[in-house]
């Protein structure tokens, strides 16, 4: 997908983010981005908050020690960031072992699903380089195997994470709420720096009582085999690229558009549109195809789809919306909007690179009142 | 049973911004109160305490808190459990 440089009013730091998220594909960007890590005004303290807050430090761990800038970086803040990729590379090989574990005891027991997320990126949209950050493994199962799949999780080890919430009972009570999910499940592990393994079985591509969704029977129909880097003959289901395509751009629109992941500072990170860049990049031909429309107009999630691809396309200066043909999908009214609670949606007048810069999107409220949405 | 109308028209009032200045209509949807999905978790855990109950997994659903007339019901049909 063609894109061009992204202007620089946000600072050197922004701009290195931004184009470390949507990934690097020439030797242009090659160049700006080292000329922007090795700029006397960079502020180091700045871009490390901002790269922590959008999970992108081993990422750009990574850059920095591919681009042989070791002498270019204060030395502490160097070693630190090789540290954190190390031990990212190390978390990913443990979630990889755990996540055959679960694949295959779900497997034995004929439950259809699919791992999704940052396990299924990390080899296919990362090229394994250890760069992906993810604080958890994620599953997609149908809703009618909820029963059949804790019982196997039981079986492995694991327990609800109310166990190890700061507040249990709300965590309990939020669960039993959104059933889109199961409730969060963790198992204590002794493995080097690492205490706890997370994993969130879903089953919903978006939430519950959404608007927006394709059925998750559907999608979970013809997964493809993705081998498992470091396990020779090892495989894991995952969604095959449109429905990883649907998927990915849903839950960003889940995260990014419900009011309450706003208010608890848990919305979307330049991270999940850097997902949602790489997909289009890598399945091009799949994408633009006329599957993808016609399954989004079945369903009804085109206006959600062209919600999220309008404002990456504003926010990275990619050309989403016209690869696909959603130009006439998207209104304005819906792109400036962010539902609060069923049947209620708010206008919104921030743009999406100032909301994703913003340190205080937990306190930012809608400028205009609430109006009954469609 | 004692009358709970005060200490629940107060639990409601401390969390849902749009009941605050007026009378509580028991008929009204709660989400046109302005109860969203995290409003609702924290209604509900404020009414465990405010009450000494606890609302049992077959109750965590939607229909418990749709009006405040059927939040009340639950809440009350919970002390009456436990005092028994």
């Amino acid at each position: 997908m063609t894109r061009s440089l992204p202007d620089q009013s946000l600072g050197p730091e922004w701009t290195i983010l931004e184009l470390l998220a949507r990934g690097i594909i020439d030797d242009s960007e090659v160049q700006m981005v080292r000329d922007l890590l090795t700029t006397d005004t960079l502020k180091w303290g700045e871009l490390l908050e901002q790269a922590l807050r959008h999970k992108m430090f081993p990422m750009l761990a990574h850059q920095i020690m591919s681009a042989s800038l070791r002498f270019d970086v204060p030395t502490n803040i160097y070693m630190h960031l090789e540290s954190a990729l190390e031990w990212n590379r190390w978390q990913i090989e443990v979630f990889r072992r755990e996540t055959v574990r679960v694949a295959q005891a779900l497997a034995d027991r004929g439950i259809p699903f699919v791992v999704t997320k940052g396990m299924a990126f990390e080899s296919t949209l990362y090229d394994s380089l250890g760069t992906r950050y993810m604080n958890d493994i994620d599953f997609m199962i149908t809703p009618r195997d909820r029963d059949k799949v804790m019982t196997v999780m039981q079986k492995l080890g694991f327990r609800p994470f109310f166990d190890w919430a700061k507040d249990a009972r709300r965590e309990e009570i939020s669960s039993r709420l959104n059933p889109d999910h199961l409730p969060k499940l963790a198992r204590e592990i002794d493995q080097p720096g690492i205490r706890l393994i997370d994993i969130d079985i879903a089953n919903s591509l978006t939430w519950t009582k959404s608007p927006f969704d394709v059925p998750v029977e559907e999608a979970l129909e013809n997964p493809v085999e993705q081998p498992i880097p470091g396990m020779s003959g090892v495989n894991i289901p995952c969604f095959r690229p449109i429905y990883q395509f649907l998927f990915t751009v849903l839950h960003l629109f889940r995260e990014a558009w419900l009011q309450k992941f706003v208010e608890s500072g848990t919305d979307v990170g330049l991270m999940k549109f850097g997902d949602v860049i790489r997909l289009i990049d890598r399945n091009q031909n799949k994408l633009t195809d006329s599957e993808l429309l016609r399954i989004m107009q079945t369903h009804g999630v085109t206006d959600a789809v062209a919600w999220v691809l309008r404002h990456m396309d504003e926010t990275f200066h990619t050309h989403a919306v016209e690869l696909l043909a959603l130009e006439k999908h998207g209104n304005e009214k819906l792109l400036r909007s962010q539902m609060r609670s069923p049947g209620y949606v708010n206008a919104w007048s921030e743009s999406m690179r100032g909301r994703l810069q913003s340190k205080s999107r937990g306190s930012v409220r809608p400028v205009a009142p609430a109006h009954r949405g469609s | 049973m004692d009358d709970i109308t005060t200490q629940f028209e107060e639990c409601l009032r401390r969390h849902l911004r749009s009941a605050k200045p007026n009378p509580i209509n028991y008929d009204v949807e709660l989400v046109q109160l302005g109860l969203d999905s995290m409003t609702a978790v924290a209604v509900l855990m404020d009414m465990e305490k405010t009450f000494g109950i606890r609302f049992p997994d077959d109750m965590l659903v939607e229909g418990t808190f749709r009006t405040a007339g059927r939040l009340k019901e639950a809440v009350q049909l919970l002390r009456e459990r436990q005092a028994s």
